[in-house]
C-alpha cells in the first residue's frame, strides 16, 4: 500500500488583536486586549458592561482606533475594514431588522449589501431562511415576526453572503427554552459542519459549553483569560477531595512545602492545586509524609466555577488596588 | 425540522455583476414607496400642473400673440416661465419629500440598522448616496422630469423655429437648477431624518423648515424685504434667476439666494457627516 504525504501549512490567526484599547468619551471600554484566534467557535464571556458588543464592534472596523490593531484574515481593520466585511457576518444584539420589508426581501437587500449580484441574493436568501427555520414565514412583514423569528431572521442575514465568521452578540437573548435549543443547534451545526468561524458573545455560559470550543472572558475591558473550554484556562486551579490515614498534620505541613493549600470540609480534605500538575504535586506530598491516601478526587470544576472565580479574582485584585 | 435535515450549501457565485451599494440602497428606497397607491395618486397629481402647462405651451404656438393678451405672464413658455412651473410644483416637493425622505435614515436609527448596513463592504458615503438619490429621484420626479416632458411636448407642437429657440436651452437650464436645488433639499431632509429617529416629527420638521419658514419670511418682509432671505423655498426658488435669467423673485440678490443654498447643503452634509456612524459615541 503506498503511503500518502500529506503537507501541513501553518495556518496564520484568521483574526488577531493587538493591544486594543477603546473609550467611549472618557469611560475606557477596552484595556489593553490582544489575542489571536483560529478558525472555530469561540465564546466571548463577561458580565454585562465588560466591552463584549465594543470588541465585536472593533472587529467589524466600526469604532475608530487610537491605540492598538485589529486584522481579520489578513486585512488590517483600520485600513481595509470592507474586504474584511466581504468575510464577515454580524448579528446585533438590538434591533436589526429593516422595516417595512418582508423576511427574505430583507435577507436578500443584505445580501446584495454584501457585493452578491441581485439574483445570487434573492437564491441564497431562500436558502438560508430555510435553514434557519423560516421558510413558511419568509414573505411576512419582518416587523410582525416574534422574537425568536427575529433572532432566527438576523442569524439568516448574517449568513447570507457565506460569510467565513459569524460575529453572533447575545444570539439566545429573549428566547424562550425551545427556542434557544433551537439557535444553539444551528450555531453548533454551523461551527461544527459547515466550517464557519463563531464569535459567540453572551453571558449565558451554558451556551458557550454549547457551541464553543475557546473562550474569551472579559471584565471590564480587560481580557481575563483565553483558552479552550474543555481545558482551564491558563493560571486556574483545579481542587482535590481527599481521605486518608496517618498523621495528618505532616501532611498538611508537606502540602503547604509544595504550595498547596488544603480546607476540611468534615471527614474530606479539599486541595487546591494548579490545575496542571495538581495530582502529581498531592501524590508526592503524600508519599513524603507517610500519608496513605484512601481516595484523591478531583473536584471536577464546571466552565461556571472558572468564569466565576476569574471574573471574582479580577474584582478583588483591584478593589486591592 | 432539525437542523441536520434542512441542510446548508455554501454560495457558489453565478458570475453575475454586483451592483453598487449605493444603487442597491437607491432602487429599493425608491422602489418601497411607489407601493403605496396614495403616493402614486399624489405622483400623478403633482403632474396635473404640467398638463395645464402643456395646454398653456399648445395654445401659445397655436394662437401666438394672441394668447399673451388672454392669459398674461401665465402664457409665458421662455425661460422664465418654466422657473415658475417649478414655483407651482412647490408644494408637491414639500409634501411628497416629506412622505418619502424623513423615514429614510430615522428609521434605520431607530431599528439599529444603520449598523446593519455598515456591518456589510460598504462605506457611510454610499449609504448617503443610496438615500440621496431616493429624494433626487422623487424631486426630479415632480420637477425635472414634467419640465423635460413638456420641452418634448414643445418641440413637437411647435411649427417654427422660433417655438424651438425659445425651448431648447429649457432642458438644460432646468437640469442645472434641480440638481443644485435637489441636492440642497436632499441633504437638508437627510440631515433632518440623521437627527431624529421618529419619523413623523422628522416630516413635521421638514414642513416647519419649508412653509413655517416660508409663511414667516413673508411676514417678516413686511418691516423688512431682505428678511425674505429667511424663506427656506424661496430662496431655493430665486437661486433659480441664475440659471434661468429675468428678475429676482424677492429683494435677495438671485447669487446670495444660490450661496443660501450651497450654505444649506453644506450645513447638511456636515450634520450628516457627525450623525451617521456604525458606533454613536455618548460624550
Amino acid at each position: 500500500m503506498q503511503a500518502t504525504t500529506i503537507a501541513v501549512k501553518p495556518v496564520a490567526a484568521a483574526i488577531a488583536v493587538q493591544d486594543l484599547t477603546f473609550a467611549y468619551a472618557a469611560t475606557p471600554v477596552l484595556q489593553g486586549v490582544s489575542f489571536s484566534l483560529e478558525k472555530r467557535a469561540v465564546g466571548l464571556l463577561g458580565p454585562n458592561g465588560s466591552g463584549k458588543t465594543t470588541l465585536l464592534r472593533a472587529l467589524l472596523g466600526h469604532l475608530p482606533l487610537k491605540r492598538g490593531a485589529v486584522s481579520v484574515m489578513g486585512c488590517d481593520m483600520a485600513h481595509d475594514a470592507r474586504g474584511a466585511r466581504r468575510r464577515l457576518g454580524w448579528m446585533p444584539e438590538r434591533g436589526g431588522i429593516l422595516p417595512g420589508m418582508s423576511g427574505v426581501a430583507m435577507v436578500a437587500y443584505l445580501g446584495e449589501l454584501g457585493g452578491m449580484p441581485p439574483t445570487d441574493a434573492l437564491q441564497r436568501a431562500h436558502e438560508v431562511l430555510n435553514y434557519v427555520g423560516l421558510a413558511d414565514e419568509r414573505y411576512r412583514e419582518a416587523d410582525t415576526y416574534s422574537q425568536g423569528m427575529r433572532q432566527r431572521l438576523k442569524l439568516a442575514q448574517a449568513l447570507v453572503h457565506d460569510p467565513d465568521w459569524l460575529l453572533l452578540d447575545e444570539p439566545t437573548s429573549g428566547l424562550d427554552p425551545r427556542g434557544r435549543v433551537s439557535m444553539l443547534e444551528l450555531m453548533r451545526d454551523l461551527a461544527a459542519n459547515k466550517g464557519f468561524g463563531i464569535i459567540l458573545s453572551t453571558h449565558l455560559l451554558a451556551d458557550v459549553r454549547e457551541v464553543c470550543q475557546e473562550i474569551l472572558v472579559l471584565r471590564q475591558g480587560r481580557l481575563l483569560s483565553h483558552g479552550r473550554v474543555e481545558v482551564a484556562p491558563p493560571g486556574a486551579t483545579a481542587q482535590f477531595l481527599v481521605e486518608g490515614f496517618g498523621d495528618e498534620p505532616v501532611f498538611l505541613a508537606a502540602l503547604e512545602a509544595a504550595g498547596l493549600t488544603a480546607t476540611r470540609r468534615e471527614r474530606l480534605l479539599e486541595i487546591t492545586a494548579p490545575a496542571d500538575a495538581g495530582a502529581r504535586l498531592v501524590l508526592a506530598a503524600a508519599s513524603a509524609s507517610g500519608f496513605a491516601l484512601r481516595r484523591l478526587q478531583p473536584r471536577r470544576e464546571t466552565l461556571e466555577d472558572l468564569f466565576y472565580q476569574l471574573v471574582d479574582d479580577a474584582g478583588d485584585a483591584r478593589s486591592k488596588d | 425540522m432539525p437542523v441536520y435535515e434542512r441542510g446548508y450549501r455554501h454560495w457558489e457565485h453565478s458570475g453575475h455583476r454586483a451592483r453598487a451599494p449605493w444603487w442597491a440602497i437607491a432602487r429599493r428606497g425608491i422602489a418601497e414607496p411607489l407601493k403605496s397607491r396614495r403616493l402614486l395618486f399624489l405622483l400623478a397629481v403633482a403632474w396635473v400642473p404640467a398638463i395645464v402647462k402643456g395646454g398653456i405651451l399648445y395654445f401659445t404656438f397655436q394662437m401666438g400673440e394672441l394668447s399673451r393678451l388672454i392669459g398674461g405672464k401665465w402664457t409665458d413658455i421662455g425661460p422664465r416661465g418654466f422657473l415658475t412651473y417649478l414655483g407651482w410644483q412647490s408644494p408637491f416637493v414639500l409634501i411628497l419629500l416629506a412622505i418619502v425622505g424623513s423615514g429614510l435614515i430615522s428609521r434605520d436609527r431607530r431599528e439599529n440598522g444603520l449598523a446593519l448596513y455598515l456591518s456589510r463592504p460598504l462605506g457611510v458615503r454610499d449609504y448617503v448616496l443610496g438615500k440621496g438619490a431616493v429624494v433626487m429621484f422623487y424631486y426630479f420626479a415632480v420637477t425635472l422630469l414634467p419640465v423635460w416632458a413638456l420641452c418634448l411636448f414643445g418641440y413637437l407642437v411647435t411649427s417654427g423655429a422660433t417655438g424651438l429657440q425659445m425651448l431648447l436651452l429649457i432642458p438644460l437650464q432646468a437640469l442645472a437648477y434641480c440638481l443644485v436645488t435637489g441636492a440642497g433639499f436632499t441633504l437638508v431632509l437627510l440631515a433632518l431624518s440623521s437627527v431624529g429617529q421618529r419619523t413623523v416629527f422628522v416630516a413635521l420638521w421638514w414642513v416647519l423648515l419649508y412653509a413655517g419658514t416660508d409663511g414667516l419670511a413673508k411676514i417678516m418682509s413686511l418691516f423688512s424685504p431682505a428678511l425674505e432671505i429667511l424663506n427656506f423655498p424661496g430662496q431655493f426658488l430665486n437661486a433659480g434667476i441664475v440659471f434661468f435669467g429675468g428678475e429676482p423673485l424677492c429683494e435677495v440678490p438671485p447669487a446670495a439666494s444660490l450661496l443660501v443654498v450651497v450654505a444649506y447643503a453644506l450645513l447638511g452634509a456636515w450634520v450628516l457627516r457627525r450623525r451617521i456612524k456604525p458606533v454613536e459615541v455618548v460624550a
